[in-house]
């Protein structure tokens, strides 16, 4: 009974360095299954040590020596695998080799037996797919039981003589046995818990920055200013309850969120040497409240006491800063803290993305106004000089014909660049075809076949124009013969408008130089609106035809 | 008295002119042309000493027009044009007489006064185009504008050139002499041009030669361009 005793003191000696060693990060590597080399040496080297310890331990019974080595090497296997399991068991069992006694050779032999058998059940367990077994205590508990009895058959039948052995099987056996089992699952059940609270809190983690982005996403695409940061400290501080977000940019605080709102006012200059250290330096800053100490540079009577400052970039541009604050009586937590950092590299990555679009954008509004801007001189000065031709005969005509060309240029010089009705845009298109029929006379036709009840539907200015131009500048111009435009409009069954115009041309070549880019602008900016399965689509039959097709989605007018 | 055409393909820009020569009594329009193949054969046949010529025009620009005239018969060319910056820069560094548009009336006269004096052809080179790309042909009514390299062969006879490419046979109103030069179509005969890519083989003959195209026609070559067409193929 005694010897149950000493040997319980001994293992919640073993309990009490585990539980020390499983609260540093250490602990880390007995929670995963050791696949690669290190990880086994590790394991090889601790359960050794654990044995060899054991050994040493242990209570000198009749020549023998009662012992939790058991414990190591069924741990070692379990953990380590086959391979490990044996090198723990057979360094354990030498160990106890050289501490000599009548069992010394059993013993050796039974604790690497032990070793191996642990590892290549833990083998087997993988195999069949069942590797959480291995963290079950209560399958450690019967493991060590069996490797205990094994030890003590081995030790009946070498050990000699056998009545010395059998006599000590007799008193050691059962406290071996219960000590040994229990002890192991102890073990693992420590091993278990701390892996099911790492687990938890990197699927909390995960969950928490998941969501962030989530709900975030494209909010500062559209653009870095006072109303997205707001949204996005509001999310921040919901998701990671922390005391109180800020976001700022280089200068002023622009959203602020949570405890102290009363006096960290939106709009006003940084104050905080944290915040402006952050920016210069670009380094995440963080004062913990405890090794370094935090104060509200606005008010003395402010409860925040600690500060997590991370700077946003924009390409290698610090543009501003995010903070994380949590009141005097709350700790920061680690978790927060490298939460915190990520959200710096996923709101820096949304702000250049936005930034991205935004240029996007940008370089297809001034393309379009390019576009615009450049009346075609051609077009322009051969109108003037049809019409100064005609004021000779038919000053009636001429002063229409001016009066045509007035609307045309005064649109153009608009440069609206929003949504108009497609009557509208027909108008417009009028004025430009009145002046060319008046150009070419009878060799250009245009017919217009588009129905009224589609004339209401809203389409990008300059969409139509441009396209009808080309027909005429790169297309009919071109033709000895009569030139003929048709435009067609239709609505179709999935609610898109279809607008073609034909030419009997049959000019178009890919990508020549003006007609491209004045086409490709028009394309761009469709898709750019409404996406990629609007835009133009162009069919052609050299000699014979031209049709551009617009495709756009229907758009009413009151929206 | 000028003779003198005008060519534009907008009716109202033809038109201008037309009234603005009505100040000048001394120039007479002999025709207007809408177009370069029309111009071509109103040039040949009517010999105008002078002609209005706008640039840009379908098919064949005003530019490649003047690169087809016979300098035998070169008008003088007043080009006129409404913007055309490029063309602009050369006129100016040439001192070819221009036009814009809508016409000045003071430039108009200051121009029409200075042909009086000097009515001389000038030397298109530095405008011209140097090689053609297309020609001008017409086929009964029809005006027709076929590319260079779809040409096979051209050979003229009394009632005109004839130009044949592998699927028609197309007239024109162009001479050999300036097909020869501002095209890859070389002579194998006094009277006919043909394109060495379209010869399929040569037979050698008492009086010359004979040569069959890729298109199964035959053309004539004589002895003084026999020896030429053989060396362009490396026979000796």
């Amino acid at each position: 009974m005694s010897l149950i005793l000493l040997l319980t003191q001994q293992m919640s000696l073993y309990m009490v360095i585990v539980y020390l060693v499983s609260k540093t990060p250490l602990f880390k590597l007995f929670t995963e299954a050791a696949t690669r080399l290190p990880h086994k040496v590790f394991i090889y080297l601790i359960f050794s040590s654990f044995c060899i310890m054991a050994t040493y331990f242990g209570e000198q019974t009749n020549d023998a020596i009662a012992n939790t080595r058991a414990m190591g090497a069924v741990l070692g296997g379990l953990l380590g695998g086959p391979v490990t399991g044996f090198l723990v068991g057979l360094t354990g069992g030498l160990h106890r080799y050289s501490m000599g006694g009548f069992t010394d050779l059993a013993c050796a032999i039974s604790t690497t037996l032990e070793g191996l058998s642990a590892g290549l059940f833990s083998y087997y367990l993988r195999r069949i797919g069942h590797q959480e077994l291995i963290y079950s205590p209560l399958m450690v508990c019967i493991v060590t039981f069996a490797a205990e009895i094994m030890q003590m058959l081995v030790i009946v039948s070498v050990a000699k003589p056998f009545d010395d052995a059998w006599l000590l099987v007799q008193q050691i056996a059962l406290p071996m046995l219960l000590i040994n089992s229990v002890g192991a699952a102890l073990f693992m059940s420590i091993i278990r818990d701390q892996k099911a609270m790492y687990d938890k809190m990197s699927s909390v983690f995960s969950t928490q920055s998941l969501r962030i982005a989530e709900r975030s996403v494209g909010i500062l695409s559209d653009g870095f200013n006072e109303e997205s940061c707001m949204q996005v400290a509001q999310i921040v501080k919901q998701e990671t309850q922390v005391g109180a977000v800020a976001i700022t940019d280089t200068e002023k605080l622009l959203a602020f969120c949570g405890i102290g709102d009363n006096h960290h006012i939106v709009g006003t200059p940084i104050s905080s040497k944290l915040t402006q250290d952050a920016i210069e330096q670009d380094k995440v800053m963080f004062a913990d409240g405890v090794n370094m100490a935090y104060s509200c540079s606005i008010s003395k009577e402010c409860q925040l006491g600690s500060c997590l400052v991370i700077p946003l970039r924009s390409d290698a541009e610090v543009i501003g800063t995010i903070k994380l604050y949590e009141p005097k009586k709350k700790l920061f937590l680690n978790i927060n803290r490298s939460l915190g950092e990520g959200l710096g590299r996923l709101l820096s990555n949304q702000i250049l993305y936005g930034r991205f679009a935004a240029q996007q954008n940008l370089l297809v509004q001034s393309e379009l106004k390019l576009l615009q801007a450049q009346v075609n001189p051609h077009f322009l000065f051969n109108a003037l000089n049809t019409i100064a031709a005609i004021i000779r005969r038919d000053p009636n005509t001429a002063r229409r014909l001016i009066q045509n060309l007035s609307q045309f240029l005064r649109i153009n010089l608009k440069r609206t660049t929003g949504l108009v009705t497609l009557a509208d845009e027909l108008e417009h298109i009028d004025s430009y075809l009145t002046i060319e029929k008046a150009r070419f006379i009878d060799k250009l036709t245009v017919n217009i076949e588009i129905a009224d009840n589609l004339l209401h539907y809203k389409l990008p200015a300059f969409t139509l124009q441009p396209i009808i131009e080309n027909a005429v500048k790169h297309g009919t111009s071109n033709m000895l013969e009569s030139g003929v435009i048709t435009v067609r409009g239709e609505q179709l069954a999935d609610s898109t408008l279809l607008l073609s115009v034909t030419d009997n041309a049959g000019l178009y070549k890919a990508k020549t130089d003006s007609e491209g880019l004045g086409m490709n602008i028009v394309d761009k900016r469709i898709q750019n609106m409404f996406g990629a399965q609007f835009g133009i689509a162009i069919d052609f039959k050299t000699g014979s035809y031209t049709t551009i097709s617009i495709h756009l989605p229907i758009m009413e007018a009151n929206i | 008295m000028i003779t003198c055409i005008i060519i534009d393909d907008e009716p109202y820009a033809r038109d201008e002119i037309a009234i603005l020569l009505e100040n000048e009594p001394d120039i007479e329009v002999l025709a207007q042309c809408s177009n370069a193949v029309e111009a071509i054969q109103a040039i040949t046949k009517l010999k105008p000493q002078l002609i209005f010529l706008d640039i840009q025009m379908p098919k064949i620009s005003g530019l490649e027009l003047a690169a087809m005239l016979d300098p035998d018969n070169l008008p003088r060319i007043v080009f006129i044009t409404a913007f055309d910056e490029y063309a602009i820069t050369a006129f100016e560094k040439q001192a070819y007489d221009y036009l814009l548009k809508p016409i000045d009336d003071a430039r108009f006269a200051n121009t029409v006064a200075r042909l009086r004096k000097d009515l001389t052809p000038k030397v298109l080179s530095p405008i011209a185009a140097e090689k053609l790309a297309h020609i001008p042909c017409f086929s009964g009514n029809k005006l027709k504008v076929i590319a260079t390299e779809a040409v096979q062969y051209v050979y003229s006879d009394v009632s005109g050139v004839h130009v044949a490419t592998d699927t028609e046979l197309v007239h024109t109103h162009m001479t050999l002499r300036v097909l020869a030069e501002k095209t890859s179509l070389i002579y194998c005969h006094r009277q006919y041009l043909i394109a060495p890519a379209a010869i399929a083989e040569i037979e050698i003959q008492e009086a010359g030669a004979e040569v069959t195209t890729r298109s199964g026609a035959k053309v004539p070559v004589s002895r003084r361009y026999l020896k030429q067409l053989k060396q362009l193929f490396g026979f000796q």
